[in-house]
């Protein structure tokens, strides 16, 4: 089936296993990079970038099972994790900003000394 | 714990070798651990070099279990296109860590958004796919490289001295990339292992949304070419007759045979839907969203709202100050009026 009939007809055949494993793989392989990023580096900015491509590997995997099982709910949830995603990264932004403010500097051992 | 690995017998070896999956997972360890930041001479090359060929290997241990030889799990490979976005993805993805400045970060990032929606148009979720570039790439990230220009300062030509140390040095690589792929390594060997055992996807693929939107049906029988009816103009059903509607708003549609019932002066018939009547993707994303999950868009505007406040709140001091301000002019203002009052 063609790409171009693949977009018209939305859902058009079932999907093997080792296909989806295979997206699976890299959603998983996505996750981990998100969190060795998360725990090792050190500026703010790229932790919370992090956990945006945890949310990326999660949504990947949900819409690579609802293809699976030929559902919506996938695509459905994704919307929501693009929610919380732009909710995170609002208020994430709003504590760097406080904290550059106030120490002039971005490292997340900044957080440490400042109480209140 | 020893029961429930042995009750059932699927395994990870019926999706990959485990021998070459675990390497695998080991030489991204070190090659991922070789490639993140630190002071002095990095080995980067070989670290991006090393998770490459650890990628590669996975790859080709799933590619050996596709023939269905001993005991594999079977089935067609993905297609070309697959390969490319997940390279770019995951690649994109390991530079966006291992990379010193923040702002390339973020567009080494935005370059993982865009395969990722690549990946979705792969899976046929293209209103995500766009949803995805729209809202990550467009609106997302930017506010991230606003924030990464306004808390950073620019940085001398490619001198890594003049960078942060908190840009530089990163916190134990080596203990780090050991958690992150044992932890790829469990969630893969989990997800493996169940792969004979999920559930097969119902018979009625798609189209179900069809019966929720008389309105298109109708639409398109009305301009079909061919009249079932000689006299009946040009549509499937002639201008006097309409789809019978069920309830409020859902049609009288048969979705596997794919025929509607129709209602006019004449009576009613049967009429089988033109080929090219399917329900887009942005349909049914759609009604299953506001059909079975209404909860989740109240859930979703209180937490918009409650991130809105939360960042006017954690980031006022400056409004706060205007406030003050403005607050001593009025005073101010007040003073001379008063002034001119008395002496009028």
């Amino acid at each position: 089936m063609d790409v171009l009939t693949l977009a018209q007809v939305g859902f058009p055949e079932r999907m093997s296993e080792l296909t989806l494993m295979h997206y699976l793989f890299v959603s998983a392989a996505m996750f981990a990079i998100g969190l060795i990023g998360f725990v090792s580096r050190r500026n703010l900015i790229i932790m919370f970038l992090c956990t945006e491509l945890m949310f990326q590997a999660a949504g990947l995997a949900m819409i690579a099972f609802g293809r699976y099982h030929l559902g919506f709910d996938g695509q459905t949830f994704v919307i929501f994790v693009l929610t919380v995603a732009a909710a995170e990264a609002a208020m994430a932004l709003a504590l760097v900003v406080l904290l550059f403010r106030g120490r002039e500097s971005l490292s997340a051992d900044e957080w440490r000394e400042m109480s209140g | 714990m020893i029961d429930a690995f042995t009750a059932s017998d699927q395994t990870l070896d019926q999706v990959i070798h485990p021998v070459i999956f675990y390497l695998a997972c080991a030489l991204g360890a070190v090659g991922v651990a070789m490639a993140l930041p630190r002071r002095g001479p990095t080995p980067r090359v070989f670290g991006g070099l090393a998770a490459a060929i650890a990628g590669g290997l996975v790859m080709l241990g799933f590619a050996l279990r596709a023939g269905g030889g001993d005991g594999g799990a079977g089935g067609e490979l993905p297609g070309f296109f697959f390969y490319v976005f997940a390279v770019l993805a995951l690649g994109a993805g390991l530079r966006m860590i291992t990379h010193h400045r923040p702002v390339y970060s973020a567009l080494y990032f935005i370059l993982t958004i865009v395969a990722s929606a690549g990946l979705y148009v792969l899976l046929s979720a293209e209103f995500m796919a766009f949803a995805l570039i729209i809202i990550y790439a467009g609106a997302i990230l930017i506010t991230y490289l606003f924030v990464i220009m306004l808390a950073t300062q620019a940085p001398v030509a490619d001198d890594e001295d003049a960078l942060s140390d908190y840009d530089v040095q990163s916190r134990e690589p080596w203990m780090a990339a050991l958690t992150g792929f044992v932890l790829l390594g469990l969630i893969s060997t989990m997800l493996f292992r169940g792969a004979g055992a999920l559930p097969r996807a119902p018979e009625v693929t798609g189209n179900e949304a069809l019966a929720e939107l008389p309105r298109k049906v109708e639409r398109a029988l009305r301009r079909a070419p061919g009249g079932a009816e000689p006299d009946g103009g040009a549509g499937l059903i002639a201008a006097d007759e309409t789809l019978r509607r069920v309830g409020e708003n859902r049609a009288d549609i048969d979705l596997v045979a794919r025929t509607a019932v129709v209602e006019g002066p004449g009576g009613t018939r049967v009429v089988g839907l033109p080929e090219t009547l399917v329900s887009t993707n942005v349909e049914e994303v759609g009604i299953n969203l506001l059909r079975d999950h209404p909860m989740t868009i109240e859930i979703a505007g209180v937490i918009l709202l409650m991130a809105m406040l939360g960042a006017t709140v954690l980031a006022r001091k400056q409004v706060e100050l205007e406030e003050a301000l403005k607050a001593a002019q009025q005073r101010l203002l007040g003073d001379t009026m008063r002034a001119r009052g008395e002496d009028g």
